[in-house]
């Protein structure tokens, strides 16, 4: 990841934790912009020095202590209490930013919420989905018990998730009673410590040309030594940043990093295969697209929530190219301010591993202009007897133009399709879906819906097919849009025979115990 | 000629609201020794029966036995004019079509007369056999009430299984389970707030607590409710009507299968 591109998080930081209020951790920074640990570590350092005055700070302070030289310790410690806790380390200890955040939640484990959750979500995925916990790749914790995947291809491997844990635990707690990992902890702190030098540095070149300058009053003390030794070694540190994290970038596979490539690799792929053969058969102007949009009213871990699986459809029948721009419907409000304040460039920010990430992206607006493309093909899309047609035309399938990821637009292209009359196609709609999952968010989905029982094959063909091909998506709200259709119609099903009354058959009737007089 | 008086009016408008909601239309069945009602729900699975006996009306005379179709919403409309503390007059000729409610209010200076059509109702009068339970378990009717009402919010049936240690209301939903155990309690102040429980088997039945919930409709009517249970029968929930008589829910129970949730 070029500095440029590792700068433009910056507003986006910004944006999660004065808009947002979320603790931003650089594990949580980390996993979700799919920066190795360090970087992102450096990454918050960056952030603290521009925007240190308007946020507080907790700090990661490890070392040895000086009341139990034996021990190695990490301490969390805010910005205020940094100097008091350093003391009672010996000479030089590591210090790192360890999260940003509007101000120091009163209950502890909120530090820690915003990256259980996205963890959750992580572990959640199918064994088979490669995700950056999973295959370690972006741990800066090396010792035996972890095992870091860093070719991406090789996460079916299962990694010692078990162990992950113990590493990433190991930080949080406050004293750290010593086990194996200490060594090499150590070790990659020191690393880390080297590295983070390069941050000031690139800070001040770039914070010139930076949009929206921060006032930028940081706090130098709060800066620990070898931060301001490593200043002078900036430019060598820079070119070595820049290298590292090329590489960084590469080991988590370019193909995971975007859509487009990994045909082999990609889960989603076999769906546009599927897609592909039908039109192939009947090949007139019929638009095929299917959507998959994700809303995703929380805050705290939305990112992942607004995950978009879109995949371009290279087709040879016509080419019709849509520009087509999404933006997250249900934080409207929220992204505009998001846009306006802080100014996050959305396209820009990486996608979190394999799966192809449209960020805050679906917006009403350009829901409408799906809509528009829907009808479109609705019109006269056919109903060809093939479920998977139907299922196929539930959504559009868009890739990111990966040459140019900054861009603003995304490109449809919409698949054509064998066409029929219109008569037969199915009337169908798209509705706004309001539910809360699991963990209690509220999740807003648009779904096509249809009023054809059919729908309710197809639903399930496409749910299974999701499950099945694009594992990454299947705790997504996008994904969920269907399956979770036909789990309502589950749901409903399955209360009408449980709720059946007086028709349910295990019900007995007044009229076998009473005779009619 | 049919004319009854019934000094606390408000126990009218009681009757009316726990049986409405289980039957849209019944016949009230007048004669010499009271004023009954019998109706089954629309799906036959509940039954409700009703009494109020001559002796609790201050002014009771029915001439010929007499059975009036009545459409119970309406009759709870009518109702709903009456003060809490009026005096109900009902009356009805030989012959007529049409019942009038006569409301006095206590000091006798307002007098409201309410004219309904009655309306022709067929209606199977069910014999109910006396019967011999194998459990009866007398409970305050707010703790019952409360206890399905709770339940219905997990599971859509209760089992009522009745042991020597209590009595014990069971559901299961997509949620979860709960249990519910009221235990013999004869130890209190007053007698109403005990729960005594008669066993001479124990007795484990599935009920469906969409109707549990309708007869819990009846509360303000009795502060005790008695629970009837044996196995092969509906069971039976029946409030007191104090010095009047009665009004009593039957309800047949689900038909168990192995899955189904029995406790253990």
């Amino acid at each position: 990841m070029a500095v440029g591109e590792a700068l433009a998080l910056l507003p986006q930081i910004e944006a999660l934790v004065s808009d947002k209020l979320q603790v931003v951790s650089y594990k949580w920074l980390s996993r979700n912009f799919s920066l190795t640990s360090n970087y992102a570590k450096r990454l918050l350092q960056e952030f603290v020095d521009k925007h240190g005055s308007e946020l507080e700070v907790i700090y990661t302070l490890s070392g040895w202590l000086k009341n139990s030289p034996q021990n190695y310790h990490i301490k969390l410690a805010s910005g205020l209490k940094l100097a008091e806790v350093k003391q009672e380390y010996i000479d030089n200890c590591s210090v790192q930013v360890y999260s940003v955040q509007a101000c120091i939640p009163k209950d502890p484990a909120l530090l820690w919420n915003a990256e259980f959750v996205q963890a959750e979500e992580l572990f959640n995925q199918p064994l088979t989905a490669e995700n950056c916990l999973r295959d370690n790749r972006y741990c800066g914790v090396s010792n035996s018990f972890v095992k870091r995947t860093v070719d991406g291809k090789s996460a079916g491997a299962t990694p010692h998730p078990m162990n992950l844990m113990g590493a990433t635990t190991h930080s949080k707690t406050n004293t750290v009673s010593k086990i194996s990992l200490v060594q090499p902890l150590e070790q990659g702190q020191v690393g880390q410590s080297a590295k983070l030098g390069v941050k000031p540095s690139t800070l001040e070149t770039s914070s010139d040309k930076s949009n929206n300058p921060a006032p930028e009053n940081f706090d130098r003390t709060d800066k620990s030594d070898f931060v301001k030794e490593a200043t002078s070694a900036a430019q060598a540190n820079k070119k070595k940043g820049q290298s590292e994290k090329t590489s960084s970038a590469s080991s988590g596979s370019l193909a995971n990093l975007w859509g487009r490539a990994s045909t082999k690799l990609k889960p989603s792929t076999p769906a546009i295969d599927t897609d592909k053969a039908v039109p192939k058969a009947a090949s007139t102007a019929e638009a095929q697209i299917c959507a998959r949009e994700a809303a995703d009213a929380s805050g705290s871990d939305d990112d992942d929530g607004h995950q978009i699986n879109y995949k371009r459809e290279s087709n040879g029948g016509s080419n019709r190219k849509r520009k087509f721009i999404m933006d997250l419907s249900d934080d409207d409000g929220d992204e505009e301010n998001v846009v306006n304040l802080a100014s996050p460039d959305p396209p820009t920010k990486p996608v979190l591993d394999c799966t192809h990430h449209v960020d805050h992206l679906v917006s009403g607006k350009n829901n409408l202009g799906l809509e528009k493309i829907k009808k479109d093909t609705s019109e006269t899309w056919q109903d060809n007897g093939s479920e998977r047609d139907s299922s196929s035309t539930r959504g559009v399938f868009l890739q990111k133009i990966s040459e140019n990821p900054v861009s603003e637009g995304l490109v449809v292209k919409v698949q054509k399709d064998a066409v029929g009359s219109a008569s037969t196609s199915p009337q169908r709609r798209k509705v706004i879906k309001t539910r809360v999952d699991e963990r209690g968010r509220e999740v807003t989905e648009v779904v096509w819906e249809e009023s054809e029982v059919d729908t309710k094959n197809s639903e399930k063909k496409n749910t299974a097919g999701d499950h099945g091909n694009r594992p990454p998506m299947v705790n997504k709200a996008p994904a969920s849009s269907n399956s979770a259709l036909s789990n309502a119609a589950n749901k409903a099903g399955s209360k009408k025979t449980a709720k059946g009354g007086g028709k349910d058959n295990k019900q007995g009737n007044i009229l076998s115990f009473f005779k009619k007089v | 000629m049919l004319e009854l008086r019934l000094v606390q009016g408000s126990l009218l408008k009681k009757v009316l609201e726990a049986i409405k909601e289980l039957v849209t239309d019944a016949n009230f069945d007048c004669s010499a020794t009271g004023f009954s009602l019998q109706a089954m729900d629309s799906s036959h699975v509940a039954l409700v029966a009703l009494l109020l006996r001559s002796e609790g009306f201050e002014h009771y005379r029915c001439d010929r036995n007499l059975s009036m179709g009545m459409n119970l919403n309406n009759v709870s409309k009518m109702l709903k004019c009456a003060g809490n503390d009026d005096i109900i007059t009902l009356k009805a000729d030989d012959g007529s079509d049409t019942i009038t409610f006569m409301f006095e209010s206590p000091n006798q200076d307002k007098i409201a007369d309410f004219e309904m059509k009655l309306m022709d109702i067929d209606s199977e009068h069910l014999g109910i056999p006396e019967a011999e339970y194998h459990a009866i378990v007398k409970m305050p009717s707010t703790e019952f009430a409360r206890i399905c009402k709770d339940l219905s919010s997990i599971g859509d049936t209760v089992v009522i299984s009745v042991t020597k240690e209590g009595v014990k209301f069971s559901t299961r939903g997509d949620i979860g389970t709960a249990n519910i155990v009221c235990r013999q309690n004869t130890t209190v102040d007053k007698p109403e707030e005990a729960t005594i429980i008669e066993m001479q088997e124990p007795v484990s039945l599935t009920f469906a607590l969409r109707y549990m919930n309708s007869f819990t409709k009846a509360t303000p009517l009795s502060s005790t409710v008695t629970i009837s249970l044996s196995s092969e029968l509906p069971v039976v929930v029946e409030y007191k009507i104090a010095d009047m008589g009665y009004i009593r829910y039957y309800l047949a129970p689900k038909i168990e299968d192995d899955e189904d949730m029995k406790p253990e």
